[in-house]
């Protein structure tokens, strides 16, 4: 039976535990937060629509007798290979979902704390900024793992289940390692550049606007330097040319740019050893000024 | 002893914030005074962990400032000056958050939010967006969300401004309870020396990054000076400057009221006597209550 307490002041009578994932009620908020915000549900749940046609593509790939009527030529289309599984984790679609949520769930991660003045109120508990960091990178992690790691191996599994065998699993046993490594060389990287962003301003909407602009610009970039110079190693500029040129390396695919992938993995790499060392030196529980 | 610093420096580039402090504060509650930049939330910050200092070392509830600030943020509350929340959480969610980040279980954190948010006068509307509230909810907001681990020691820094008359007389009652009947010394950092005398015992007058003043409120006042006001028919500024070049200090107030603040020792049939010889008339003489104003004015050197 609880006892009635007077009305007033209580000391808690549990104990304070020291938690080993002391990040983790950072990530689970910043994901709650994330989902009210408006149009952020319908365009996670949009951003699956490629998984779906191509959990679709793999089941039309195994009964191609059954479609034959309507997906003549198909046999030559629909080729399940680590080249599909490539062009999914690198369509541009999927990027532009990535940039489109992060922008409307992830511009606020550490820029809302900085208006609101809210990072000293995290400070001022047993956590430190790594844990801050790791809390808030949890946040794009968890959305981007969904996009890419998530329906990546849901793809592969999909593919045993309907070919019925472990055949193309032993023929390309490496796969599932390169969809892995992959999609967690993406979260990193989004990670790094979400949270570089949104530590840049005060502002969520122009964190937001900087996401797509640095996004597209790059792009942009890349073709000016093209039209200049036309060379392939202008594909170095652009965000999304990195990560395809990498992603085919990783899924040992044909390079799209004619230059050695390991370039645009030092790119990627180097922009996220830079975001880190940025996001450390703009989050602080107090601003000193030496 | 809550806390217990011993020589503290420290600096912003050349700029020298603390300068030697050392302080020891016991239980109860504890008002930190002083004027703009004299490194009052220097002090708090380094008490916290924020900072570490450049000289010096110190406790805080036993543990060491610059190694264990873990163990001193889990036993303190902090009640930042600023307006800080966080967007888009309703108050009794942004509290067992803030209380499940100090290490308690999340259940118990959202319990125990309740209970405070209550106590601070937020319950009916604690399922209320942070992001709605006027200024002075977002007060109490701050403190529920300094009391919901169950602190050991508080500290809060300018805890009563946004505050209308009613609801700052309400909260100096909250803190002097919590200081006076619960067991949690209080840190008090504030501009306004009413909310001060009302809640301390003790205060700590900091100016230039060094301690003015430090000791209980009561014993300060008698020991310092006696304050005597005088109105006056004359010329005043022979007989102030005769009075200062005997140690003492002269101020006038709008309403040409004449404050004395003599030593100790200072004899107050002087002031007469230096009247006489500038041939004024003292036509009322009172033998004033010394107030904290007067003492921060006095070691401040400010009037």
């Amino acid at each position: 039976m609880t006892t009635i307490r007077e009305k007033g002041y209580h000391h808690w009578d549990g104990q304070l535990i020291e938690k080993r994932c002391t990040f983790w009620p950072i990530t689970r908020t910043g994901i709650k937060l994330a989902f009210q915000r408006k149009y952020f549900k319908f365009l996670f749940a949009s951003s699956f629509f490629p998984a779906v046609v191509y959990a679709v593509g793999i089941y039309v790939s195994e009964r191609l007798e059954d479609f034959k009527f309507m997906a003549q030529g198909a046999e030559r289309t629909i080729q399940v290979n680590p080249g599909f599984f490539k062009s999914y984790l690198s369509q541009d679609f999927l990027f532009f979902m990535i940039i489109l949520l992060m922008a409307l769930g992830g511009a606020g991660l550490i820029s809302d704390d900085f208006r609101h003045k809210a990072v000293q109120l995290y400070f001022a508990r047993p956590i430190t900024k790594l844990d801050y960091l790791l809390g808030k990178a949890g946040v794009v992690v968890f959305f981007v793992g969904l996009l890419t790691l998530v329906p990546g191996l849901l793809l592969l599994v999909i593919k045993l289940l309907f070919s019925g065998s472990f055949k193309f699993f032993l023929q390309y046993p490496w796969l599932i390692l390169s969809i892995i490594f992959y999609s967690l060389f993406l979260m990193i990287f989004f990670t790094s550049f979400v949270l570089l962003l949104s530590s840049l301003s005060k502002n969520r909407r122009y964190v937001s606007v900087l996401i797509f602009a640095v996004y597209f610009l790059s792009d942009i970039t890349q073709g000016i330097f093209n039209v200049i110079f036309r060379s392939p190693y202008s594909a170095l500029f652009s965000i999304k040319s990195n990560l395809k040129q990498v992603a085919a390396a990783f899924f040992l695919e044909k390079l799209p740019y004619a230059y050695p992938w390991y370039l645009s993995f030092l790119v990627l790499i180097i922009f996220c050893l830079l975001s880190y060392v940025v996001i450390k030196r703009k989050v602080r529980g107090v601003e000193v000024i030496r | 002893m809550s806390v217990e610093l011993k020589n503290i420096h420290f600096s912003y580039g050349k700029v020298k914030a603390l300068n030697g402090v050392s302080l020891t504060l016991n239980e109860g509650a504890t008002g930190l005074l002083g004027p703009n930049g004299a490194g009052k939330s220097t002090l708090l910050k380094i008490m916290l962990g924020f900072l570490v200092p450049d000289e010096g070392e110190g406790r805080v509830l036993g543990y060491d400032l610059r190694t264990e600030q873990k163990f001193i943020r889990q036993q303190v509350g902090y009640m930042p000056e600023d307006e800080c929340f966080i967007p888009g959480m309703d108050a009794v969610t942004f509290t067992a958050y803030l209380g499940e980040l100090s290490g308690m279980p999340r259940q118990e954190a959202m319990k125990r939010a309740h209970e405070v948010l209550f106590y601070v006068g937020l319950g009916e509307s604690r399922y209320r967006l942070v992001d709605t509230y006027s200024a002075g909810m977002k007060q109490r907001l701050k403190l529920a969300q300094a009391l919901v681990h169950d602190p050991k020691l508080l500290f809060l820094d300018e805890p009563t401004s946004n505050l209308d008359p009613t609801g700052r007389q309400e909260i100096l009652e909250l803190i002097g309870e919590v200081a006076s009947t619960k067991n949690i010394s209080v840190l008090l950092c504030s501009h306004i020396l009413a909310d001060i005398e009302a809640v301390c015992d003790q205060v700590v007058i900091i100016n230039k990054g060094e301690i003015a003043a430090n000791g209980r409120i009561q014993d300060l006042k008698m020991i310092d000076y006696r304050l005597y006001e005088l109105k006056i028919k004359g010329e005043l500024e022979t007989f102030r400057k005769e009075l200062e070049a005997a140690g003492c200090r002269v101020e006038e107030t709008e309403d040409r009221l004449v404050k004395v603040y003599t030593p100790p020792d200072f004899n107050h049939l002087e002031i007469f006597r230096v009247a006489a010889r500038n041939k004024l008339q003292v036509r009322q003489f009172v033998r004033s209550q010394t107030s904290l104003e007067d003492l921060f004015a006095k070691v401040v050197g400010v009037d």
